[in-house]
């Protein structure tokens, strides 16, 4: 369809959503956007959903955690963030997002906010307490199994 | 205005204080409370957390009992060892027990399960001082039937504390650093759900003053409210 003249052009906000799982977890894109969809749908109605419009534009997930874009109507930013909060798990995964901030162009936001996966991902066996386990460590924070189900630590754990 | 956010670290939750600390300092929080119930303390080094990651680490905990008079002994173990000493709620006799005993900080989840509120407990609260909790956590992590119940019933707990002049804290009651959310993102669902502008951010610092309060009361100056010992 023809574009829209420009003063008829909805106005968009974007947010760059932080997100943490756990190292186990996969999250993709579609599953996200889904889970926004459902989340605005529940706080908000039918109406609020349409009128916040989430869409999510940009994704980028690595083991424990991602970020994305996610484009708003302008104006409608506080109760995106409302939205937001209230995603507590990807599918069947659980999760922990984050608003990091709010930018006018996709660019900006990218720019300003995006900051990448971790540098590397380690597997390796961690002390704690008075065993071994095996452990995934990023960035200043670790993960470790015990009895089938993850415990989320930081290297002041294990010393 | 400070923030804080009271938290259940291993083993009641599935993150260690120190990732609790970590995440939280992130998302802008000034402090932490650990409030793990009785029977399943953590060990951490709140100091040595605190200084790493920025941010206040409060000993706290949360009294879990089947009946008040077991609570009352709970409340006496604790009282002189913790800064904080929640009740955990949720049953009309451990409601009433918690605000009617100024020795308790705070009362925990009024509403979960059985429990109810009403306009005594609301005065009784007010009177003793102790904080009642409007906890989110079902606001944030249920859905359907058991959702449109918890938004009622933090309504309805809001209307009379407002009526009463109670003091509250808010907390999304996290079990782990997945479950922590920022305090912009709690304001952003405090205005949907209709509550002033300023519910949440006092909610959230009330925490911060009440473990200010305490540990100035722990401290070996103070000898009552009001009168304490000078240096010199």
């Amino acid at each position: 369809m023809k574009h829209l003249p420009k003063h008829l052009q909805p106005r968009w906000r974007y947010l760059a959503v932080r997100f943490e799982t756990w190292p186990d977890a996969t999250v993709d894109r579609g599953a996200f956007q889904r889970e926004l969809w459902y989340a605005a749908q529940n706080l908000l109605g039918d109406v609020g959903s349409a009128a916040v419009d989430l869409t999510v534009v940009r994704f980028d997930g690595w083991d424990g955690g991602g970020e994305a874009i996610v484009r708003v109507r302008r104006g409608e930013c506080e109760r995106a963030r409302a939205i937001v909060a209230c995603v507590d798990a990807i599918g069947s995964d659980p999760v922990g997002l984050r608003v990091a901030g709010t930018s006018g162009t996709v660019r900006a936001c990218e720019e300003k906010y995006m900051r990448g996966g971790p540098e590397r991902t380690e597997q390796r066996h961690v002390t704690v307490g008075d065993a071994e386990r095996p452990a995934v460590v990023r960035d200043g924070r670790l993960e470790y199994r015990m009895n089938d189900a993850f415990t989320a630590g930081t290297p002041l754990d294990i010393e | 205005m400070t923030r804080y956010e009271a938290v259940h670290a291993d083993p009641d939750g599935d993150a260690t204080v120190a990732r609790l600390a970590l995440t939280a300092s992130e998302y802008g929080y000034d402090g932490i409370v650990v409030r793990n119930h009785g029977d399943a303390s953590p060990e951490y080094d709140g100091d040595r957390i605190g200084e790493k990651y920025g941010i206040d680490v409060v000993e706290g905990v949360e009294i879990r009992a089947d009946d008040p008079g077991r609570a009352s002994g709970f409340v006496g173990n604790h009282r002189d060892r913790r800064t904080i000493v929640a009740v955990h709620g949720g049953t009309v006799e451990m409601n009433r027990f918690a605000v009617e005993q100024p020795a308790v900080d705070v009362l925990a989840h009024p509403m979960v399960g059985d429990g109810d509120f009403n306009h005594v407990l609301a005065k009784a609260a007010a009177t003793n001082s102790v904080h009642v909790e409007l906890s989110l956590a079902r606001v944030l992590r249920a859905d359907g039937g058991e959702r449109v119940q918890a938004l009622r019933d933090l309504r309805k707990l809001r209307e009379l504390l407002d009526d009463a002049d109670a003091p509250f804290v808010v907390s999304a009651d996290p079990q782990s650093h997945l479950q922590l959310r920022a305090p912009r993102e709690l304001r952003a669902i405090g205005a949907v759900l209709g509550f002033d502008a300023d519910v949440i951010e006092t909610g959230l610092a009330a925490w911060g003053e009440l473990a200010e309060r305490n540990r100035e009361r722990a401290s070996d100056a103070f000898v009552e409210p009001g009168v304490w010992l000078d240096e010199e």
